[in-house]
């Protein structure tokens, strides 16, 4: 640690690391309460489906001539509020992602700055309490990018939805389902674990 | 929706068709309040009786298929207790519901007598100064009158729902029957939308 | 340390557009942490950014390609870099930047507003480093976005630069997954050699119609719809559609004829549908071609066959008839037997134009083998002209399995003694025979395999002669007989005795006019089946003509065709098949695909009616290289319909040979004979009046087994008593009145 600008930096970096945990914490959170929203959205469709599959003249309830249209109405009202709490979701999701982001983009603009002062052998010096910056900045990298594409799958699924593709609004809860990556998600709380000494220190 | 409404609230220093009618307003709110629950407890009925039925038609197509002589499963003796003591329990829930829409008949029958009397009082023109901030009493009671017309209509939609449900055998049928059941088709946004205005005017909510 | 090996990319570094080098490395090239690098690697460029090894060895490199040039794949094979090939490369951050979106499927693209995917591209392209005319591969989100082709950067004055927040991003265009990767899979193209004309002609065709659907419109033409190939199997037409669409731009939808059958009924239709459905769509991003191969298998005639075939065809007429002007999509059909399609696919509005495909010409073989010799190792001294002329009746697919199966002799051979492996001209003779020509196989009539030369033939020097003149030259030297104005003889008859080599002598014109020679005789034509026959002999014709230059000889036509005067019933079998073999000699000159079925050519029979002068003026340009040679030793037995000019119009009679003619024969008979000295040929050459040269060589025959039995099988030599002997025991096979007849010419 000889040189002057390795502190700040791992000052810098050790933010970070406090903010991907918080904001773990929270994008967890906000996925939790996703996944029912999601569910009740396959079943709206689901409903939506059988009402198109279904006849009703053809059934006791005939003596309701406009019950198919208010249904349908109902239905549709009720899609378009999971889909608004959806939105609601998501841009907590965005802020994540976005907070994240600055953080690690404001630790690399830190880094470039001082590129003159800090060479390889140094930026790649380990210890056994300390990893190295250069592979804190790419864990850092690496869940930044994480967290980017999470979002954008997930904002990816739910902008592609339309209202009239009711099996597309069916499907879309195991689809919401699948985008779970688990192991990408273990990664960041690994990559937490190897920096907690790091965090501690000091 | 919050809690319920204290229905004779006597602390406000209102008297005549004012109190009545701002006693009505909390009856609705509470009324309405209940009718939620029983839906929601019906829902989950209805959602047990579909499933056992669907479950036993399936019981029923498999065993005709493995064979006919085969004496009728245990579970589908159960499940046929199950599905009566199910269907009663909805029964339950609907004689609930048409209690609570007697009682909004009532509701509309005082409004309307409120209506009467304001006239009678005041003459077509109505009295010169609002009841609360800008409804009339006419207005009141059309209110009232939308209100029950939809609790009405809807009720007569879980009556045949009730009827239907446990003698459907398609599953498409079935989750449109259970749609019904929550969606409430005949209970447009709107009525939340008056309950509120309701609420609003005579000073239940702060403007 | 000159050179780093290539590594495959670490799965967690996927789509993080990380080049891992060692820490050494880093330093010597002077990078930092995440300093963009552009390295060229075999078959384009990657840019990438610089990262230390995780464990820090040097010596190795890893990179992901998330941008990249068009196409670039990591070799599978290990693979080093020079450390040249690795330069720190300047990113500025970019002001604005113009990309091609390409996506996964067209459902996405149509039903996605751009807005929306102008976000996500944007989101996704955020902290990239991008490089000029480089591809951005957004494999690792997973999601419908697939690429971004990277158009123009600003500013101008750099090659790469980074993408921020604040880049102006714009989207030229979206394209669909398939219609991209058709688009990087024209530019490595085979070269087909030899279509060169048919492949203008259906450029031009498709390019109008599909680049240019309003310039059309203007003039008030209505776009052709379908173009229906036709052509024996094997010539390419398969390859030329790929090609042209290749060339054009246009993607392509490809159905096999059997592919859309299915046995459950409807499905076959459904699945037509289908196909329609997605050139459709395919035809929204850009000009599309519906490619229906093997048309015949799908469309057969209506009337034979069963009634889910006739819905089939029903379906795929009302599907051409439902394209609008605004399906922008061609349809192209290609079949080989154009005959078995149904007649209503053939008419205007449906497939409007027919691009008939023939077996190549010499000039076209050549071309064809250049371009297949062009990858392959052959020797200089192989002569492709030489080639040329010995592959007639080849078609491509042929070729391509000469040069195959020569390239197999090649490898045989340098196996044993491990030298360089080159194709030489022995070993193209090695395959030419075992390859034949494909249109040749399954034929009913024989293909000469050994070639007789003029020598073979004793005597009959002036038939030789005529032969030559009205065989060889014309089929040798058109171009001559052009010049001359004169059109060459389209069939010819031999007649003379029995055993006067008229047989041998076709084949000898044949081998040495160098062209395909079908020969057939009655037997190979009677079948018990009413209507077989004319089938069959209609069914030679047509691949003679597939095949041209070809000789189709009918040996003993007499038996194969009588005469209608004087046969007993006038509905025989022969005089049935008279009046095909006179309707497909008049219409030698017709387009195969402008045939008709069978019935219609009886009916015919007699009633030409005749097309206008210039179309015949074509097809003489095109097809007078069938030449029908027939041989009689009955000539009065023949119909005189068939002898008249135009037909059969040169009658060249085979005389049995006179004494000169008996003396070459006898001369070649003996060749391979170890005669005595005393034998004296003159002498029985002068005996032998009225032997015809079956006689002779019989006489010779003889003689040699009376040698045999002479001094018992040890005989050496033939002796001039042994001829003199087996002459005594045989009698001439001709008559003098039998010579009278045949010296009056029959009419």
């Amino acid at each position: 640690m000889s040189k002057p600008a390795v502190i700040p930096l791992q000052q810098a970096i050790k933010k970070s690391f406090q903010c991907l945990e918080n904001n773990q914490k929270i994008w967890k959170s906000v996925l939790a309460e996703c996944g029912p929203l999601m569910v009740s959205l396959g079943n709206l469709a689901e409903q939506s489906i059988a009402l198109s599959n279904v006849q009703l003249s053809n059934t006791p309830l005939r003596v309701f001539p406009d019950l198919e249209e208010r249904l349908r109405f109902k239905q549709q009202h009720a899609i378009d509020t999971v889909l608004g709490k959806m939105n609601e979701k998501m841009s907590s999701l965005q802020s994540v992602r976005d907070s994240i982001s600055n953080q690690v983009s404001g630790v690399f603009q830190l880094y470039e700055q001082n590129t003159e002062s800090l060479d390889i052998p140094t930026l790649t010096e380990r210890s056994a309490i300390t990893p190295s910056i250069s592979d804190m900045l790419e864990w850092l990298q690496d869940a930044d990018r994480h967290y980017r594409q999470e979002f954008l799958r997930r904002k990816m699924l739910l902008q592609t939805l339309r209202a009239d593709d009711l099996s597309l609004l069916e499907s879309a809860p195991k689809r919401w389902k699948s985008l779970e990556t688990p192991t990408a998600e273990d990664q960041i709380s690994d990559t937490l674990c190897k920096v907690s000494f790091f965090m501690e220190s000091q | 929706m919050e809690g319920e409404l204290p229905s004779n609230r006597k602390c406000s220093a209102l008297t005549g068709s004012s109190r009545k009618i701002k006693d009505n307003a909390a009856d609705w709110h509470n009324l309405l309040l209940r009718w939620e629950r029983l839906n929601d407890h019906g829902f989950d009925v209805a959602q047990n009786i579909v499933n056992l039925r669907l479950r036993r038609s399936e019981s029923q197509h498999l065993q005709l298929q493995a064979d006919e002589a085969l004496p009728p499963l245990e579970p589908a003796g159960i499940s046929v207790a199950t599905l009566q003591q199910d269907c009663d329990k909805l029964q339950e829930v609907y004689d609930k519901m048409v209690a609570l829409v007697t009682k909004m008949e009532r509701l509309v029958v005082s409004q309307h007598g409120i209506s009467e009397l304001e006239q009678f009082q005041f003459g077509v023109e109505g009295r010169k100064t609002p009841l609360f901030h800008s409804w009339n009493a006419k207005h009141f009671e059309d209110v009232s009158v939308f209100l029950l017309d939809s609790f009405q209509s809807e009720l007569r939609l879980k009556g045949a729902l009730l009827q239907d449900l446990a003698h459907t055998v398609t599953s498409d049928l079935h989750v449109v029957h259970l749609s019904c059941w929550l969606l409430q088709p005949f209970v447009p946004p709107q009525v939340r939308l008056m309950l509120e205005a309701l609420l609003l005017e005579t000073g239940h909510r702060p403007i | 340390m000159t050179s780093v090996r290539l590594l495959s990319v670490d799965p967690s570094d996927r789509g993080s557009q990380r080049c891992r080098l060692g820490p050494g490395l880093m330093s010597a090239l002077g990078l930092g942490l995440g300093s963009p690098l552009l390295l060229s690697v075999p078959g384009g460029s990657c840019l990438c950014t610089a990262w230390p090894r995780s464990d820090l060895t040097e010596g190795f490199l890893q990179l992901d390609l998330k941008c990249c040039s068009p196409g670039l794949t990591l070799p599978n094979t290990p693979t080093h870099l020079d450390l040249d090939q690795l330069s720190p490369v300047p990113c500025p951050k970019l002001k604005g930047l113009k990309i091609t979106v390409v996506v996964q499927g067209s459902d996405f693209k149509k039903n996605t507003p751009p807005r929306v995917i102008h976000e996500l591209v944007k989101d996704m392209m955020r902290g990239v480093y991008v490089h000029r005319s480089h591809v951005i591969n957004f494999e690792d989100f997973d999601t419908e976005i697939r690429y971004a082709v990277i158009e123009s950067i600003t500013p101008d004055s750099t090659c790469s630069g980074l993408i921020t927040s604040k880049t102006a991003l714009e989207i030229t265009g979206i394209q669909t997954l398939k219609y991209y990767e058709s688009g990087l899979q024209d530019q490595n193209l085979v070269p087909l050699g030899g279509l060169e004309e048919v492949s203008l002609s259906l450029t031009e065709m498709l390019r109008l119609p599909l680049l240019y659907p309003h310039t059309l419109g203007s003039l008030g033409l209505s776009c052709p719809r379908g173009v229906l190939l036709v052509g024996p199997p094997g010539v390419g037409k398969t390859q030329l559609v790929r090609r042209v669409v290749g060339e054009v731009g246009a993607s392509l939808v490809v159905v096999m004829g059997p592919e859309v059958v299915g046995s459950r009924p409807g499905e076959s239709e459904e699945k037509l549908r289908a196909v329609f459905e997605r050139a459709r769509s395919a035809a929204d991003e850009g000009p599309c071609v519906l490619f229906l191969d093997e048309l015949d298998s799908l469309c057969p005639r209506r009337t034979a066959t069963t009634a889910a075939e006739n819905r089939l065809v029903a379906q795929l007429l009302t599907l051409m008839d439902g394209m609008t002007r605004s399906d922008r999509f061609l349809i192209v059909g290609a079949t080989n037997r154009p005959d078995s399609l149904d007649p209503a696919l053939r008419r205007p509005g449906r497939f409007d134009r027919e691009v008939i495909i023939g077996a190549p010409t010499l000039q076209q073989r050549k071309n064809i083998l250049s371009v297949l010799c062009e990858r392959m190792p052959v020797y200089p001294s192989v002569d492709l002209e030489e080639l040329a002329q010995r592959t007639l009746g080849y078609v491509g697919a042929d070729l391509s399995a000469l040069c195959r199966e020569a390239a197999m002799h090649a490898i045989r051979e340098t196996t044993k003694c491990s030298v360089e492996q080159t194709v030489g001209m022995k070993h193209f003779y090695e395959a030419l025979k075992s390859v034949r020509p494909s249109c040749l196989r399954s034929s009913l009539a024989r293909t000469d395999v050994c070639p007789v030369s003029w020598e073979q033939i004793g005597g009959l020097d002036d038939i030789k002669l005529k032969l030559r003149q009205s065989i060889e030259w014309p089929m040798r030297f058109p171009e001559a007989f052009g010049r001359l104005g004169l059109s060459g003889p389209r069939g010819v008859l031999l007649y003379g005795p029995p055993g006067c080599a008229k047989t041998t002598l076709v084949r000898a014109a044949a081998a040495s006019s160098h062209c395909s020679f079908l020969s057939v005789s009655g037997a190979d034509l009677y079948s018990p089946y009413v209507g077989d026959s004319e089938k069959a002999l209609a069914q030679l014709f047509r691949q003679a003509r597939s095949c041209t230059p070809c000789i189709l000889f009918l040996d003993e036509i007499d038996s194969l065709i009588g005469s209608r005067s004087n046969s007993q019933s006038p509905n025989s079998i022969q005089t049935r098949l008279l009046s095909v073999l006179l309707n497909e000699m008049d219409g030698v000159g017709l387009k195969v695909s402008e045939r008709r079925g069978t019935e219609k050519v009886l009916q015919a029979e007699g009633v030409e009616e005749g097309p206008s002068p210039q179309q015949l003026d074509y097809e003489d340009v095109c097809n007078a290289d069938v030449m029908v040679v027939a041989a009689t030793n009955r000539p009065d037995c023949l119909d005189s319909a068939l002898l008249r000019p135009g037909r059969l119009d040169h009658i060249i009679y085979v005389p049995p040979p006179d004494h000169t003619g008996r003396l070459s024969i006898l001369k070649i008979c003996t060749e391979s004979m170890p005669i005595a000295a005393d034998v004296r040929l003159e002498e029985l050459a002068s005996k032998t009046n009225l032997y015809s040269g079956a006689d002779l060589e019989n006489l010779c025959r003889e003689a040699a087994l009376l040698a045999l039995q002479d001094e018992n099988m040890k005989a050496s030599q033939i002796r001039h008593a042994h001829f003199t002997r087996s002459l005594s025991h045989m009698t001439p096979s001709l008559t003098e009145r039998q010579i009278h007849m045949y010296q009056t010419p029959p009419t």
